[in-house]
């Protein structure tokens, strides 16, 4: 064993040994990725649902913004039409694979 | 004195005439003022006999002019964007991008907000350098809209935000970064939805909060136009836009001859006085029917019938 090694890095390794088997960064990192992609997902059909057919006041002035929201236009007009994978996203949701 | 007066009336009472002599007026004594036609159908052009477009040129002394072309400016607008794709995205995006971009340009939607996107920009940079900027309109409705509009989209706009900002901070925490208010001002999405909400709330500031703006309606001594007229005040009101003055275009001259003509003038009289009744806390001018076109020579004629009564 290292020397250097101190007892703050020893605790630190307890720490991450426990952050590790109990798996709670990932998930909750998960979670978290989740969440903001549904918030977005929301934020895309506030500036485009005239693409999927609801009549929207701004559609003018999100225009200005699709340059930055482009990259996710396909994936998020795809999830918003297949109904199918929205059930699949929302099942996931309880874990059941875990 | 309000700085921003909107000429509004039913289609073919005479707005345009009635604008084009009150801008003159302006002008005469001595005020800068700035004409804009918002109406598709312009015709300040064929008032002044000078050709006027999309940008603002002189048409006399302190009177300048402007007809804004609703589908140039959407254009412009609509190429702007396509300028700032090639800077962000790959080819293969920019092309799916530039059909739905096309698909917008000829939507019916699109030349509305353009129109109303220019009349903010009009309104707030150039109310610095003009006494006075009198707007010919189109007819009533239209324009109605186009007033209720800060209200609307300052709230979707407002809801955008507050979601943008919402999902940022959440992809924040899942990177393990602790909120960073300054990387979401600085996000490019923030930054323009809150440069348009501003410009609109500076708009709005400028043309309800300060009384700045006045409504003019033209109208003829006539059912239909006393009708629409009515309507189009009240719903100003509820937009606290207050109408104090309306001008009653092409009256007929008092000595009219054979039956025809006598039995006109006796229902304009009725109506005059109807107009009276209806709008008696206005205060109302009267403008004769020309014998001669509305032309750059005859226009300062019916200025001068306008300055007698002001």
């Amino acid at each position: 064993m290292d020397e250097k090694y101190s007892v703050k890095q020893f605790i630190k390794d307890i720490g991450l040994f426990f952050k590790g088997a109990t798996d709670f960064d990932r998930k909750s990192k998960g979670m978290l990725e989740k969440e903001a992609s549904y918030e977005m997902d929301y934020f895309m059909l506030l500036c485009y649902a005239d693409l999927l057919g609801l009549p929207l006041p701004l559609n003018y002035y999100t225009l200005e913004i699709l340059p930055y929201l482009a990259e996710d236009m396909d994936n998020w007009l795809g999830r918003m039409v297949d109904r199918k994978s929205m059930w699949e996203e929302k099942g996931s949701d309880y874990d059941f694979d875990v | 004195m309000s700085k921003i007066i909107f000429f509004g009336g039913k289609g073919g009472v005479g707005k345009t005439t009635c604008s084009s002599a009150y801008a003159i007026r302006c002008a005469s004594k001595g005020m800068k003022t700035l004409l804009v036609s918002t109406d598709p159908a312009h015709s300040i052009s064929d008032v002044f006999e000078k050709k006027i477009g999309m940008n603002i040129i002189e048409i006399r002394k302190n009177l300048d002019g402007i007809e804004i072309d609703a589908e140039y400016e959407s254009q412009q607008y609509i190429n702007g964007i396509r300028g700032n794709l090639g800077k962000i995205l790959s080819p293969i995006v920019i092309d799916e991008i530039n059909k739905q971009l096309d698909a917008a340009s000829v939507s019916p939607g699109s030349h509305e907000s353009a129109m109303f996107d220019k009349m903010i920009e009009i309104i707030n940079e150039e109310s610095n350098r003009y006494d006075q900027i009198i707007f010919d309109t189109a007819p009533t409705g239209h324009t109605i809209r186009l007033l209720s509009l800060p209200e609307l989209l300052g709230g979707w706009i407002e809801t955008l935000i507050m979601k943008r900002r919402k999902a940022i901070a959440i992809s924040q925490m899942a990177k393990r970064k602790i909120k960073d208010e300054e990387a979401i001002m600085q996000d490019p999405i923030i930054k323009i939805l809150n440069r348009r909400k501003n410009n609109m709330e500076k708009a709005r500031h400028i043309m309800i909060d300060e009384k700045q703006l006045n409504f003019i309606f033209v109208l003829n001594a006539e059912k239909l136009p006393i009708e629409e007229t009515k309507k189009a005040v009240n719903a100003l009101e509820k937009y606290d836009i207050p109408v104090n003055e309306l001008i009653v275009n092409r009256i007929l001259p008092i000595d009219v001859e054979g039956d025809f003509m006598k039995e006109k003038k006796e229902q304009e009289k009725h109506y005059l006085k109807e107009i009276d009744e209806i709008f008696k806390n206005k205060k109302i001018y009267k403008l004769p029917w020309c014998v001669k076109d509305v032309r750059a020579s005859s226009i300062d004629d019916l200025a001068g019938h306008l300055t007698k009564q002001l």
